[in-house]
Parts: C-alpha cells; sequence; structure tokens
C-alpha cells in the first residue's frame, strides 16, 4: 500500500469529519479516542454519515463520547460497529435508536464485564431476529434499572429459548416475561422465601396461606405492595431496593403482618362515605393495632417490624409523609416526633392501650386523625399514595367495598400457579373462609374427573436448565395429564398370548426373584440359634486341642424385593418409524415389551407405575397415567396401554422432573425409574440442540440427589452420544435391534434389581 | 436370682397431666399389660420409672429395633466350654422373678417378634421357651408395658391388630402450657419467664405438625434448650440447637423457625 496516500487519506476524512461536526465536540471526540481509535472512530463516523443522513451523525458521536466516557473508547467503537452493521441503506431507524438508547444504558454499565455482557445480550437478539431489538431498546432504560447486565443477558436468553410469542415477551406483554425479569432483579425472592415464609405463617398464626405475587404493574417503577383477602397473600415478587438478607425478612415481616390482621382484625369495615385519606388512616391504625396486639404474644415481631421504619421526625407536612411518620410512632415507643397532628395520634392510641382488642378503636381513631388532616389542609392523592413501610398490605382485605371483587376473569396463568401451590400443600386449607379466588384450587389434590383426552389438566410446574445463561429457570415447563381414548384391553392381552414364548421366559426369572424367601443363614457370628453342625465342628476342634471357630450360629433372614418402578415410555412422533425389514413400528414394539415387563412386575409383586410422554413446547409436556403404583395391571390400565398413540415432540427433561417427584414420594428403600427411549430430547420451541440435552442431564443428576436410578434404554442408536451424555455411559443400554427389545426389558429390568 | 439391680433410686420426678399415674395404679394392680401412646418426649418413659420406683417393682427397659428377633426378648442358647447353655433374655429374666418389662417404641421391632407377647398378656400369662422347651409362668410382680408412636406410625410399621387389643391404653400428649412451663423450669433450672418463652416457641413449631414436620419440637427438647441456655448459651441458639436442627433438614422449615423463635423471644 502506499503509506503515504494512506496518510493523506487519513488527513482529508478526519477534515471532513471536522467539517461536519463543532469545534467542541471534535475536541471532545479528540480527546476521547487517540491513535488506531481515533482512526477507526473517524472511519465509523464516515461510513454511517454515508449511508444515513445527519441525525445519525449526531446519534453516533453522542452515543460514542458517552460510552466512551462511561466505559471505554473501545467500547464505544464495538457499539459502532453494531450500529453500522443494523444501518441498512433504506431503514436505518434502529441503528439510531441503539445509538440512542445507548446513552441511556451505558451509565449503568460501567462495572467491568457489564458492557460486554450487554452487548453480547444486543447480539443475540439481532442474530435470532433483530426487529425484537426494537421493543426492547424502547424500554432499556426501564429494564436496565431493574436488573444489571447480566440479569438483562439472563432475560433476554430467556425470550429467545423458545420460538413462540416472542414478540410479546420482548414487548414484556405477557406476564411471563414480567416474572422472568423479577427472578433476575430479585434473585427469585418471593420462589425462593415462599416455603419459609408459609410455614412461619402456619407456625404464629396456625393459617396455611396460599401465596401468589402481586399482578405486575402497568409501568416498572410504581413500588408493589403486599395484600391478602382471606388466607390468600399476595406478595411482590421482589421488593426492589433490599438487598437480599433484608428482603427476605420482609417477606417474613409481610406476612407476619397479613397473619395478625387475620388474627386480630375481625369483620371488614364499610367504607361507606370514608373518604380515601380516612380509609388510609383507619388501614394505618388498625396495622398499628393488630401490630401490637401481635407483640404482645410475640415480642420478638416488634422488632422484626421495626427495622423498616425508616421515617425521620422531619419533613415537609405531606400527607404520605406524616402518615409513614405516625405509622413508625405508633410502634416504635423510642420515636420522637414533633409534629402535633403524629402526638395527637400517639396520644390516642396510648389511651385505648387497654382496650385494644376493639377494632372499632381504629375507624374512631382513624376518623379523628383525618379530619384534622383535612383541617390542615394537608394534600393526599389516592392514586399516588403508597402504603409505608413496604411490608404492610395496602390496606383493602380490611374493607368492604360494597360490592365483591370480580375474579371470574382469572388467566390461566394464575389458576396453574395455584394448581402449583396445592400441590406443595399436603391438606387442604381448613382455615380458608374465603370465595373467589379459590376455584383453581379445587382441581389438582383430588381430581373428581378424569383429564380430557384433548386438552389435559395441568398439574405442575418444572424448572429448566437454560445452558447459555446458566441457570435454572423456575417454573418454565408445565406438565399436563391426559386422558386416554377409549380402546379395548383385548389389544394388550393378545399382544402378551403373541409374545408367548418370551412371556415364559421371562416368568422363570420371576420365579427365581420371588419375593420375601426365607433363607436360612449358616455359621454366623450372633443369631437366634445355634447351627448344630458348627456346634459339632468346634466342640471337636476344641477337644483336638485347636482353635474352634466362633460362628456356631444360625438366622433366619428374608430376601426382600423393597423397590418401586416408574416405567417411563417415550411415544413422540419419531416412535412412528417402521423398523427396517418389519412392519412394525418403534411404538408398537415399545408398548409390546412394556406390556410384557408390566406383566413380569405385577407377577412378582413389585409395586410399579407406566407412564407416557410426548411433548408440544414447554407449556404442553404431556404425561399420560396408563398405571399408578398402587393399581393392578388389568382391564383399566391395559386398556389405557392400548390407547396411547404415538405423536409430537420429546420434552425430556420435564418428564423425568415428574417422574422423579412422583416415585421420590415412594416410600420403598429403592426407586428405579426405567425409559424408554428412541433418541435424543426435542421440541418444536427449542431450535438449540444441546439446549434439551443438557437440561435433561441437570433433571437425571437432580433425581439422582432425590435417591432415585434412572436408567435408560435407547433404541434404534440414534442420538447415541447425546443419550450417553444425558444418563451416562453406565445407565444406558443401546438396543440395535429393536424387535428384541420385548425379550431384553424384562432382563435387564431383573439385571437392574436383583 | 434378684432383680435388686433393676430397682430405681429415689423417685424420678413425673408431673401427672391427668389421672394417669391412678389408671397405672390400677392397671398394675389387675396386672393389665399397659401401652404407653403419644408423640416423642412427652414422657412416657420417665412416666414407667416414676411409676416403677412408686410401686417399688424393678424395671426392665428394652429399647426395640427393627433387627431385634424373639430371640433377643426371650433368650437363647450360648456355647460355653462344657456344651450349650440356656441365657435368658430381658423378658423371661422380667417374667422369671417378677418386674416390669417395658419394651420401649415397640413398633420398631418386627411383627413376627411382637407375637411373643401374646401368650404373657391374656390369661394364661406365660411364656413359652419353644427353644429350651419351657413353659415359664409369670411371677405375681411381672408387668408388660410397651410404648407405642403413632406419630411415625406407617403401614409397614404398624402393630398387629391382635396385640393392640391386649392393652390398656394411656394417651400422653404435650401437657398444657403452664404445666409443661413448670416441668421445664424444674428440670433445666432455668426461670420461669424463660419456660415460658420456650414453650411458647414450642407451641408454635408443633403448629407445624403436618405441615412439614412429622412432630412439633418436643418436651425433652425444651428442657434440652432450657439446659443449654442456663449455661450461659444465648437463648436463639440454644433453640436452634436442641429445637430446630434435630428435627429438621428443611432449609425452609429451619428459616421458619429460626424466625419464630426470634419472634417468640422479647
Amino acid at each position: 500500500m502506499d503509506p503515504i496516500g494512506d496518510r493523506a487519506g487519513r488527513r482529508d476524512r478526519r477534515l471532513a469529519a471536522f467539517d461536519r461536526i463543532s469545534g467542541p465536540t471534535w475536541t471532545a471526540v479528540y480527546r476521547q479516542f487517540s491513535g488506531p481509535d481515533l482512526e477507526s472512530w473517524t472511519d465509523q463516523f464516515d461510513r454511517l454519515c454515508a449511508t444515513s443522513g445527519p441525525t445519525m451523525a449526531t446519534a453516533y458521536v453522542h452515543a460514542s463520547l458517552t460510552c466512551a466516557r462511561h466505559v471505554s473508547p473501545a467500547a464505544a467503537l464495538m457499539l459502532g460497529t453494531r450500529a453500522l452493521f443494523l444501518c441498512q441503506p433504506d431503514s436505518s431507524d434502529l441503528a439510531r435508536l441503539l445509538l440512542v438508547q445507548s446513552t441511556k444504558a451505558v451509565p449503568k454499565l460501567e462495572m467491568p464485564g457489564d458492557f460486554t455482557e450487554w452487548l453480547g445480550a444486543v447480539d443475540a437478539l439481532v442474530s435470532a431476529d433483530a426487529s425484537l431489538l426494537r421493543p426492547v431498546l424502547d424500554r432499556m432504560e426501564g429494564l436496565l434499572s431493574t436488573v444489571d447486565a447480566k440479569g438483562f443477558a439472563a432475560w433476554v436468553s430467556a425470550g429467545l429459548v423458545s420460538t413462540r410469542g416472542r414478540t410479546a415477551y420482548f414487548q414484556l406483554s405477557i406476564p411471563h416475561a414480567r416474572r422472568v425479569l423479577d427472578q433476575e432483579a430479585g434473585q427469585g425472592g418471593l420462589d425462593a422465601a415462599s416455603g419459609a415464609i408459609k410455614a412461619f405463617a402456619t407456625a404464629l398464626w396456625r393459617v396455611e396461606p396460599a401465596l401468589r405475587p402481586v399482578a405486575a404493574p402497568a409501568d416498572l417503577h410504581t413500588p408493589r405492595r403486599p395484600a391478602f383477602d382471606g388466607a390468600v397473600f399476595w406478595l411482590p415478587d421482589s421488593f426492589g431496593g433490599f438487598s437480599a438478607d433484608e428482603e427476605r425478612l420482609l417477606y417474613f415481616a409481610a406476612v407476619a403482618h397479613m397473619g395478625a390482621h387475620l388474627t386480630f382484625s375481625g369483620t371488614r369495615f364499610a367504607v361507606g362515605s370514608l373518604r380515601p385519606l380516612q380509609v388510609a388512616l383507619v388501614s394505618l391504625i388498625e396495622d398499628a393495632r393488630v401490630e401490637t396486639l401481635a407483640a404482645r404474644r410475640y415480642p420478638g415481631l416488634a422488632r422484626l417490624w421495626r427495622r423498616f421504619h425508616d421515617a425521620r421526625p422531619e419533613g415537609p407536612n405531606i400527607a404520605d409523609g406524616l402518615m409513614a411518620r405516625l405509622a413508625r410512632a405508633l410502634i416504635d415507643p423510642d420515636f420522637d416526633d414533633p409534629s402535633p397532628w403524629v402526638q395527637k395520634g400517639v396520644d390516642l392510641f396510648q389511651e385505648r392501650q387497654g382496650n385494644l382488642e376493639d377494632p372499632s378503636l381504629s375507624r374512631e381513631i382513624g376518623g379523628m386523625l383525618g379530619n384534622d388532616l383535612g383541617q390542615m389542609r394537608v394534600q393526599f392523592n389516592p392514586k399516588t399514595y403508597v402504603v409505608q413501610p413496604p411490608y404492610r398490605d395496602d390496606g383493602n382485605g380490611l374493607w368492604d367495598f360494597g360490592d365483591p371483587p370480580t375474579d371470574a376473569a382469572a388467566p390461566q396463568e394464575e389458576i396453574l400457579l395455584s394448581v402449583r401451590l396445592t400441590q406443595k400443600e399436603e391438606t387442604g386449607g381448613k382455615d380458608r373462609n374465603d370465595t373467589a379466588p379459590e376455584e383453581g384450587e379445587e382441581t389438582a389434590p383430588v381430581r373428581p374427573v378424569e383429564p380430557d383426552p384433548d386438552t389435559g389438566i395441568p398439574v405442575a410446574r418444572y424448572p429448566e436448565w437454560d445452558r447459555r445463561a446458566e441457570r435454572l429457570r423456575p417454573d418454565w415447563t408445565t406438565v399436563l395429564e391426559y386422558g386416554f381414548r377409549p380402546a379395548s384391553a383385548g389389544v394388550i392381552d393378545a399382544i402378551l398370548a403373541r409374545y408367548r414364548d418370551t412371556r415364559a421366559r421371562v416368568a422363570a426369572l420371576v420365579d427365581r426373584a420371588r419375593v420375601s424367601r426365607p433363607v436360612r443363614q449358616r455359621r454366623q457370628p450372633e443369631g437366634d440359634r445355634l447351627d448344630i453342625d458348627a456346634c459339632i465342628r468346634a466342640v471337636i476342634d476344641r477337644r483336638a486341642g485347636a482353635e474352634p471357630d466362633r460362628r456356631v450360629y444360625e438366622v433366619t433372614a428374608r430376601l426382600h424385593r423393597d423397590l418401586s418402578v416408574l416405567l417411563l415410555l417415550d411415544i413422540s412422533e419419531s416412535t412412528k418409524d417402521t423398523i427396517a425389514g418389519t412392519m412394525e413400528s418403534v411404538f408398537s414394539i415399545e408398548r409390546a415389551a412394556a406390556a410384557l415387563l408390566a406383566d413380569a412386575m405385577s407377577a412378582i409383586g413389585d409395586p410399579f407405575a407406566l407412564r407416557a410422554f410426548c411433548s408440544d413446547g414447554r407449556e404442553d409436556v404431556r404425561i399420560y397415567r396408563v398405571k399408578d403404583f398402587d393399581m393392578p395391571f388389568a382391564a383399566v390400565s391395559r386398556a389405557r396401554l392400548a390407547a396411547l398413540k404415538p405423536g409430537l415432540s420429546t420434552r425430556l427433561g420435564a418428564a423425568l422432573r415428574y417422574a422423579g417427584a412422583e416415585i421420590a414420594a415412594r416410600p420403598t428403600h429403592r426407586r428405579l425409574i426405567l425409559l424408554v427411549t428412541d433418541g435424543e430430547p426435542s421440541d418444536v420451541d427449542a431450535p438449540d440442540p444441546h439446549y434439551l440435552v443438557e437440561d435433561a442431564r441437570k433433571a437425571v443428576q437432580e433425581i439422582a440427589r432425590l435417591g432415585v436410578d434412572v436408567f435408560c434404554v435407547g433404541l434404534t442408536g440414534a442420538g447415541e452420544s447425546q443419550l450417553n451424555r444425558i444418563f451416562g455411559r453406565r445407565n444406558i443400554l443401546h438396543i440395535d435391534r429393536v424387535a428384541a427389545l420385548p425379550d431384553v426389558l424384562p432382563k435387564l429390568y431383573f439385571r437392574l434389581t436383583t | 436370682m434378684s432383680l435388686d439391680a433393676y430397682l430405681i433410686d429415689g423417685t424420678p420426678y413425673y408431673r401427672p397431666v391427668a389421672n394417669e399415674v391412678d389408671l397405672f395404679a390400677a392397671a398394675y394392680d389387675a396386672r393389665m399389660p399397659v401401652m404407653l401412646k403419644g408423640p416423642t418426649g412427652c414422657g412416657k418413659t420417665r412416666f414407667v420409672e416414676h411409676m416403677a420406683a412408686r410401686l417399688k417393682k424393678p424395671l426392665i427397659t428394652v429399647a426395640c429395633h427393627e433387627d431385634m428377633t424373639a430371640s433377643d426378648l426371650v433368650g437363647r442358647f450360648l456355647l460355653d466350654a462344657d456344651g450349650t447353655v440356656w441365657h435368658d433374655g430381658p423378658l423371661t429374666l422380667a417374667v422369671r422373678h417378677g418386674g416390669i418389662c417395658y419394651l420401649d417404641e415397640i413398633v420398631e421391632a418386627r411383627q413376627d417378634t411382637t407375637v411373643v407377647i401374646h401368650p404373657l398378656t391374656d390369661e394364661r400369662r406365660l411364656l413359652p421357651l419353644e427353644k429350651k422347651n419351657e413353659l415359664v409362668p409369670a411371677h405375681p410382680d411381672f408387668q408388660l408395658v410397651i410404648s407405642y408412636n403413632p406419630g411415625y406410625q406407617s403401614v409397614v410399621k404398624d402393630l398387629k391388630e391382635s396385640t393392640k387389643q391386649r392393652f390398656a391404653a394411656l394417651d400422653f400428649t404435650y401437657p398444657d402450657p403452664d404445666a409443661e412451663a413448670e416441668i421445664v423450669a424444674r428440670e433445666s433450672g432455668v426461670d420461669t419467664a424463660l419456660a415460658d418463652t420456650l414453650v411458647a416457641i414450642a407451641g408454635r413449631s408443633r403448629n407445624l405438625k403436618g405441615h412439614g414436620l412429622s412432630e412439633g419440637a418436643s418436651t425433652r427438647t425444651l428442657i434440652q434448650a432450657g439446659r443449654l441456655a442456663g449455661r450461659g448459651v444465648p437463648l436463639a441458639e440454644a433453640c436452634r440447637a436442641t429445637m430446630i436442627l434435630p428435627i429438621t433438614d428443611d432449609p425452609d422449615l429451619r428459616g421458619a423457625l429460626t424466625e419464630t423463635v426470634a419472634a417468640c423471644i422479647g
């Protein structure tokens, strides 16, 4: 190349740039970028100006300077390359939006690594579908004030995992997107605490609350408050602005407070003609009343609550501030407030110390204080008022507003959630005196009706491992139980008849493994009886002067087969394939093998369950309960096995988690999940081939920690290495000749269990 | 052979909750076998010791376990230098020489083991030693007492119906709060206020029975907490060590109980 010409060209380009922007700006650029960086900057500036107009130039200058200042010049140039990439001759909107919004983002990306993380997420969005970038950029500021760069990247990758409903996700217009964001923001605050706070409420107040996350507000900024309606407690997914430990305590404080209401508040106040200010004040006094009563019973609660009262005895006479101060003054005897209004509230409250059990005093004192505040001409805006401190509920649970709230249009989400909650509960809520939102509760535990063969009944939600973000996505998959179309048990009987030879061979195995056979163990060091032969030998030895063997006892031991088995069949679309050289499909062989094994297991008396699964996206993982542990393998389960039809995909991880949770509850010494599958996991909404493999691997590890063994039988040799990765080489058997499965499966079973 | 070694020194402290002392005395008078039911750590074993001391009878206690066989109760042949010798088991000892035999946590033993007590617990009052070919008639002072905790009863571990119905049962529960505080103060040496707090905590923990805990904190754990606190351990830590960590491994329940303890301590 010609160095002189190159240098001249460089100068020209700089001059050209210099001409287009003002002097002071150029100086700023010159200070931030030097040497090769300045070179690249000028180059990017040129090309952006060439493809689009002066607005782009301004945006670029501004964005690159902000970025260089907050992060580094190198980062600014990386941002520039993204803008250039997005800058199409006919549409440069997106590029400009990226530059403009980045100026709001970079001040929050100053920590090392943050910018790279953020840019990586932007890249991921662009490479998936550039149109997804726009809604994210529009919300960039709000997003980054909710989560940090890592959380943002994780939220983006969670949205990209699935190919369905992406646009709505990134527009934050589905609750799920908001929930993931909250989880990233608060390290899953509510999820992490829910088990403990529920038990806490039960211990202190003998209520068993149903916990629900508070519905997301329209914007990202309004603080959310707990609420209750009888024993249904709504709590925010996270309390922003608190450390993880503080947040955890806030949840405890919140349930202790709502529990105190349930215990001491009695019937609801009628709103009648009360003004909003009075309603808020009556609620405030009522809060203090129940907290005082609760603290008499549990003195430590006062300490727990007081730590969140941070009102200071100063500030302007605005209603919100005064009320926060009053709230603190009423439960904190060390808090001294100069305001006569606050003092009056405290005095009125103190006068009634002997008679706090009477809820009407809240009504009375609250009303009086409301009038005073009105006469003081203090402004109160019910639309912006938020109860303080954050652990206190919004007060609506205390009031009767006349007509009941309409929960008829409870979205599917809500119902699913209540299903999940009741599944964890051991007994139904006996303390519930409640009506509306409980409808979903009835369905899960008792299952009065057979699940529908077409829609299914949601029974559980399971997390899923996101290998890119390297974290478990809570409640990511929904498992639904589907019913069966009528079919004839005769089909299975016919199959069993056809494999008569195999059945005879299996029967021999069954005999050998028969349960509770007493076995006499001789020559034991301890035991119930003397072993005569051993005794005689010992006496002979002694008389002969030799050292006698002291093991002269015998015991009768029983060999127990103490195990439960769950046979899990993959019935995805690929099992429809016919096996080379035969007329039969993989599915029909699988079913025959399952029938033979089930036959053997019921002959031997091992409790076993039979489940089949397939999936259609993460919200529809289908489980077919062919046979339960306590059911005989007779007409009903045979008819169900006959009714199975192959189809759809293989979301293995969710099915394994379901099976794991079910068998982990079995009270036997050994628990085994036996999976029969014809290949690696896949699903319609998971384009990344490794994603479901890694998730399934994670699921197997989780199940192993529950003390459950998982063994996989892989058919047709497809996806061999993937299955090895999921289950580990020792826990898998590959069968190339699928037709041999009915013979192999029972043999394998006995090898595994004896 | 005398069972003097099994006599109890002094009279161990026991605070009656209802009329159990009179009932037991009447049952002993009739030599009726007695079954003590109730959650762990509520005073069943202490009660038996107390009654044995009151009645001035020797007490032979057997802690049952799942490997226990009938031979462990009735005895077995042992081999010595001259041949075989019979060695009486604890139950045979009590039957022969007159004493109260207390089978603690009988459900832990296998069902085929527990049937050996059947001939002892009806009109016959005798113990057949099958291997020795001997029938041992019960000494007039002999009585059989078993304890049975319905809490961890499962399908696998339950008494046979034919066993259950041979006994008069006394149902034990945790004493009411005042009485329990009195017991805790007496046994651990803490003052009444502290004992009251401990009892309040235990009451909250018992609310969680069936909601994650199979059993709440027992009177025994309260006494232990009191003993630690009496030796200068801060109350919250003493409670954690005796009333939380032993009874659950679930992090959620541990968290809930820790906060519950904090809420109860003034």
